[in-house]
């Protein structure tokens, strides 16, 4: 059994997940503490600012996961060939074929794995668009919140939500569903991972899969 | 001339001084610059001023109450005395008949020159059936006098967005005048109810420059509804410093902290309520203790409500009874971490039972 190196994620793609992984996790605990403050500052003249703080590093990591956004959408059309949308969406034969073996695998049916595939299986590919998807509504939502005075988001977002109060109840739900694809996403790793030794969770940091085969 | 303690019924003419400062006021409510207060007086007794109509539809009068109430005497009447209001079923002299031909004298006389004022939403529903004056619709009158109007202001958010009469599950297929009417310029005076000096400002613009005020993209005038209540609100310095009321009367409401986590709305409505301020006693909701309820924006009694809660108590389509998306969102993920742990149990009985299901197994 010899283990060939192969190089899939590009450092863009590799700046973009870890981008995305920490402005979640940034996004997520300052947007509790601005929808419900637990702290209270009694002593006034203390010249501690707490929701102003949490603002400000919301506002920060929001344009961190507006730039890892924009980098991904970049990726899906011009990055390598396991970054491309076309390669990890059931479009082609074979990669219908992918997405039904990975159910399976999921489900404990089958013990396949696709030699050829280096890059997202089908399921986690469309997960994965899903929630750019998704990101992508979530930062009009915080746009529009934060900046109505411009007419620009104005517009866009009474389009899209008709008021604020509801824009602000959609931006609220949707960070559920960043939380809930947070932790499928890293079950599912760490069990690709122990399933098959191509060096998945690894490969976030140094960009390398493996691939193995066979000696005579 | 205005309210002293000798005096609280206020005088019916309105003299110099308090026109003068009915003009001020609307001129700073507009932002414009004091030069141009002599212009505006000028426009506000210009002869050739246009006669206002104010149709009345599904309301509460609280709009034309607002303007009334006479602690705000010099703004009052400057709208009774400056503007000349040919048919206002409230405060118009003739009833019946006499009122029906005032209002169509005005029609025939000024087509193309008055003013609408529309106060209340217009039911839709059945042909309209469920409001009639003079054995007529709303739909029905609107659309006979709006195409004649120069322009048509919405006064209050029924006649803005449709108001109480169009929140769920709108039984009357309540609309706002902007719904129905096409190729007349509306503006909006959304508020429960609309500032007087916005009104005023919007009248006085109007008459002052010949072109209605600049409008955002809900309708309405910038000059009133530019900015929000949250940055400009006089308890801000305590909401970007952490300290909140908790609930009504305890040590942070006592002491004027931010109503935030009472359930404010603010940081999503759109008015001139800190700076305008109400009733020329210089408050508004906030100053006395009761948070912002977002009545200026569209569908407030849909989405501002429960007015002591943050968000919307929304029911998603397709899974009945989801009110409170927190509680859900811990429900959710709860019931995904236990399929979690129920797939990682499955893998490790398979893998114990067969073996390692791995590829690199020797």
């Amino acid at each position: 059994m010899i283990y060939e190196k192969h190089y899939v994620w590009s450092i863009l793609l590799r700046l973009y997940h870890w981008a995305m992984a920490g402005s979640i996790v940034a996004l997520s605990v300052t947007g509790f503490y601005i929808f419900n403050p637990w702290t209270l500052t009694n002593l006034e003249g203390t010249g501690l600012f707490p929701m102003m703080t949490m603002r400000n590093i919301h506002m920060l990591a929001a344009y961190l996961f507006t730039g890892a956004i924009v980098a991904r959408l970049f990726l899906f059309i011009f990055g390598n060939k396991q970054e491309r949308v076309w390669d990890v969406l059931p479009i082609t034969p074979r990669n219908i074929k992918n997405l039904i073996d990975t159910l399976g695998a999921y489900m404990y049916l089958t013990d396949h794995h696709d030699e050829d595939r280096l890059g997202h299986n089908v399921l986690a590919g469309m997960t994965y668009v899903t929630t750019i998807f998704v990101g992508f509504i979530q930062i009009i939502a915080g746009f529009y919140l934060w900046l109505p005075e411009s007419s620009f988001w104005q517009k866009l977002g009474n389009i899209i939500f008709g008021t604020q109060q509801f824009g602000r109840y959609i931006h609220h739900l949707l960070m559920w569903y960043f939380l809930l694809f947070a932790l499928i996403h890293i079950y599912l790793v760490i069990w690709n991972d122990l399933k098959n030794p191509d060096g998945l969770v690894s490969s976030i940091f140094t960009g390398n899969k493996f691939r193995h085969r066979e000696v005579k | 001339m205005t309210d002293t303690p000798e005096r609280t019924i206020p005088d019916p003419q309105l003299n110099r001084r308090s026109f003068l400062k009915g003009c001020t006021a609307v001129a700073a409510a507009l932002g414009i610059s004091e030069a141009m207060i002599p212009k505006l007086v000028e426009a506000a007794t210009s002869a050739q001023r246009p006669p206002v109509i104010w149709l009345h539809f599904q309301e509460c009068t609280g709009c034309t109450e607002s303007l009334l109430r006479a602690s705000h005497p010099d703004i009052a009447r400057l709208i009774l005395d400056v503007i000349s209001l040919d048919y206002h079923e409230t405060i118009m002299v003739p009833s019946g008949h006499q009122a029906e031909k005032s209002l169509h004298d005005t029609l025939d006389k000024y087509a193309g020159k008055f003013l609408l004022v529309v106060e209340g939403a217009i039911p839709t529903k059945d042909k309209g059936i469920y409001c009639k004056i003079a054995g007529r619709t709303a739909m029905d009158i609107l659309a006979e006098v709006a195409p004649k109007a120069a322009a048509i202001i919405a006064m209050g958010s029924c006649a803005a967005y449709g108001g109480i009469q169009a929140a769920s599950p709108n039984p009357t297929g309540a609309v706002g005048v902007q719904d129905l009417v096409s190729g007349t310029p509306v503006v909006n005076i959304p508020g429960c109810p609309p500032n007087p000096v916005s009104f005023m400002g919007t009248v006085l613009h109007y008459l002052t420059f010949k072109r209605l005020p600049v409008l955002d993209n809900l309708g309405r005038p910038l000059f009133a509804y530019g900015r929000r209540i949250h940055d400009h609100c006089e308890r801000r310095a305590h909401f970007d410093e952490g300290r909140f009321a908790e609930e009504f009367g305890d040590y942070g409401h006592r002491n004027g902290y931010c109503l935030y986590k009472v359930g404010c709305k603010g940081p999503g409505t759109f008015s001139n309520c800190p700076s305008a301020r109400f009733n020329d006693v210089d408050v508004w909701p906030v100053s006395v203790g009761h948070g912002c309820v977002g009545c200026t924006e569209p569908d407030f009694w849909d989405t501002m409500t429960p007015f002591y809660e943050r968000l919307p108590n929304v029911n998603i389509p397709g899974i009945a009874g989801i009110t409170n998306i927190d509680k859900a969102g811990k429900t959710i993920l709860g019931v995904a971490a236990a399929a979690v742990g129920i797939h990682a149990a499955i893998g490790i009985g398979k893998s114990m039972v067969t073996g390692c299901g791995c590829k690199d197994k020797k």
